[in-house]
This record gives structure tokens, sequence and C-alpha cells, in this order.
């Protein structure tokens, strides 16, 4: 699959984040982009549309990030979720992986290089 | 310091899998660091010393420590020095790596230097105006609160003032931190941590000078107080929340909890616990920095 037929979830309550989860991402194509600011929506937008990859924050409002991953993968065990948060304790890690995340993301997002790996690793080119 | 959890630097890498991060993980609590892995945090050795010295205690019964005095590569006191010294939670994790022959000396040393160049400001990189500021700040506190801070605190308060160098610029003035029971707020975002230590954390300022905390911190030029500029704050807040709790988590092997960070509605805020006020003036505006401190063990 090309990043241009793919659908990319974003579930995180910062809008700058969720930008900027953007830009760097329609540097390598132009996915159809969808956004979750709480993880209620983020499990709804996912059960609607089943999106080929989940970027996901864990503190956010009304469920967060490991109770998302929980929902998601209990209703689609293949579902492709990267954490990207500014809490990378080992604890949060290890719940987020064993959750059944692929990926953790420390913010800040320093360079865009973990992000370009994540697509380029799972996206041919368009 | 900064030390962002190896553990997710070492999977980002490529180095390790999920699986042999957890299984590290789980062995970690029992996995003793050694000698020679310490020698090379501290810089005092290199892998391939540490090697020479493992194939040595191969031919003869001697201890890491002793040979590596008596080949020159360390001197007593440093071997007093590395092992009294507390060390990072993260070189457990590397030494259980190389236990289980996932990684190599070579391996380990190379990622330390890496991790700690890419995930640690030291104290050099500052000027010594900004960490003499940044001490008598935080003595300060010390003679507001008229009793000893806990080491929560004085982290907290030190990382605070380093992650607004770090990310918004080392151009402020603080003025005298005291204690206040209310507070009439302008634009005012705030979030709490949880667990052994609970402290919530208010960022206030006017409007003007949210659109330029937020141009500095996100490296774009707003011009108008909106909806970007306004997450600027809370994700700057949160920012510093999240790696306060992995440095609490690295260090001292505590989990603490984060809210998620919310905007004050409130005109006038009535603080329940012991509450400081930090007003830190930058040349764009004065921001008003709130830490209300539920509990510190």
């Amino acid at each position: 699959m090309t990043l241009d037929d793919a659908k990319i979830l974003i579930g995180d309550d910062s809008i700058l984040a969720r930008k900027q989860i953007k830009d760097i991402i329609s540097q390598y194509g132009s996915p159809i982009f969808l956004e979750a600011s709480n993880g209620q929506d983020c499990i709804d937008i996912y059960k609607n549309e089943k999106p080929t990859l989940v970027f996901l924050d864990i503190v956010m409002p009304v469920k967060d990030g490991n109770a998302v991953i929980r929902e998601i993968i209990d209703f689609d065990k293949s579902a492709d979720i990267i954490v990207v948060s500014s809490v990378g304790t080992q604890a949060q890690l290890r719940t987020a992986i064993e959750t059944g995340a692929k990926d953790f993301v420390q913010k800040p997002l320093k360079s865009a290089d973990q992000i370009h790996h994540i697509i380029t690793s799972r996206f041919e080119r368009s | 310091m900064y030390a962002q959890f190896f553990g997710n630097y070492l999977l980002s890498r490529g180095v390790i899998t999920g699986e042999q991060l957890i299984d590290a993980i789980q062995k970690k609590s029992v996995s003793h660091v050694k000698l020679g892995t310490l020698a090379m945090h501290a810089g005092y050795m290199t892998a391939n010393e540490v090697d020479q010295i493992i194939i040595m205690q191969t031919h003869q019964d001697a201890r890491f420590g002793e040979l590596a005095v008596k080949e020159g590569y360390l001197t007593e006191a440093q071997v007093t020095e590395l092992l009294k010294a507390q060390n990072p939670d993260f070189l457990q994790l590397g030494q259980t790596l190389i236990d289980e022959g996932i990684i190599d000396n070579q391996q380990l040393q190379a990622l330390m230097i890496d991790y700690e160049s890419e995930n640690e400001i030291y104290e050099g990189d500052y000027s010594n105006e900004t960490i003499a500021s940044i001490n008598h700040l935080v003595e300060n506190f010390f003679v507001i609160a008229e009793r000893s801070l806990s080491s929560f605190e004085v982290s907290f308060i030190r990382l605070f003032l380093t992650n607004l160098v770090r990310f918004i610029g080392d151009d402020f003035t603080p003025v005298s931190p005291y204690t206040c029971k209310e507070y009439p707020t302008n634009f005012c975002v705030s979030q709490r941590i949880n667990g052994r230590f609970s402290v919530k954390t208010y960022i206030d300022m006017p409007e003007t000078a949210c659109i330029k905390f937020a141009s500095r911190y996100v490296g774009e030029d707003f011009t108008s107080f909106d909806e970007y500029v306004q997450s600027s704050l809370e994700d700057f807040l949160n920012l510093h929340n999240g790696l306060f709790n992995v440095n609490v988590s690295n260090d001292m092997s505590i989990e603490l909890s984060l809210d998620p960070p919310v905007v004050e509605t409130n005109e006038l805020l009535t603080f329940k616990a012991e509450t400081f006020l930090l007003p830190i003036v930058f040349p764009f505006g004065t921001l008003h920095v709130i830490f209300e401190i539920f509990k510190s063990e």
C-alpha cells in the first residue's frame, strides 16, 4: 500500500501535537487524516473508519491511551498503533506494548526521523 | 537529568525488539550493574578495555577492579567512586541486555554516548549566569517555604526552569517567588501530577504574551491568539510534567500519573493546598507560574 492510499488516525487532545504529526507525515505523501481529541472519539472513529495506522497519545481526557489501545485491540487484533507521548516511563512503555501498541515515540518530536522510519517501513513509495 | 527512557530509545533504533525489552525490564531488578559498565558510563574505560579485562579474568582469579587498576585503566580512587555513586536506572537495563547476550560492550558504549548526547542537557550547555539564577531561585523557594523542600520539589522546580531555557529561551528574569491563596487569571492552563508527589502546576499570562510564548515553543510565527497558541501552553506543560515523570521513573523507580492539561475557566483561582507563585519576566511579557503542592513526601 502507498501512503496516499492510507487512512491515518491521530488521537491527541493537543491540536498542536496533531498538526505537528500531520505536517511530518505530509512530507512523504497525502493520506487521509482522521483526528480525535479524546480517547472515546478515538475508539469510535477507529471502529467506523478502520484506519491503516494510529498515532496515539497516552494522557487524554475521557479515556486514556491505554484504555484506547485495549479497546481497539479487542475490536481488531491487527490494529497498528504507535504511541506518541511525553510520558515514556518504564511502566508506561511496558503497558502500551503489552496491551498491543507496536511502537512508542517519546515527545518532544525533536526530529522527523522516528515518524519517517515508521512511515517508510509501512508504506511503498507512491 | 534529562534521561528519557533508554529502552524506548533502543526500541526506536531497532537495537532490540519489544519482546526482548519487556523480558529485560522484568529481569532488570535482579541484575547487578558491573564495574566495567560503570567505568564505561563514566568515560574512564572504553568497551575494548573492559573486554580485555574480562578476558584476563578468565585466566586469573582476580576482581575486575584489581585488574583494571593493575593495567592502569582505573585508579583506586576511581574504583571507589564508581562503586559508591548512585547510577541511573538505564544502566541496569543496559547491563541486563549484555547479560542476556542481546548486545555487547561495544554496542552499549556507543549507545550510551549517543543516548546521553541526544537526551541530556549538560550543565555545560547553560551559561554560568543561567545556572546561577536557577540555583538562586531554588534557594528562594527554601526561604519562602519556611521548611525544607523535598527532593521531589527541588527537582520539579529545577526541571521546570531548565525546560523554560530549553524550549522557550534563557532571556528571562525570575522574580522572587511568594506564597499565595488566590489568583486572578488571564489565560491560564493547568495540569496535575498524582502519586507520591502530587502537584498542580498553572501557567498564566496575557494573550499577547501567549502568542510570543507559543511562537518560540513551536518555532513558528503566530500572530493571533488562536487555538494553536492556546494549545501550545498546554503542550509545554504536558511535556514538562511528562519529562518529570520519566525522570522520577528512571532515577527513583517511582511511577507518577498525569491528568490531561486543562484551560482554567474561573476568573479567580482559589488554592486548597500550599501554593507558590513564581513570576518570570520575559521580554515579551510576564509568565505567572503557580505550583499548588498537594503531596510531597
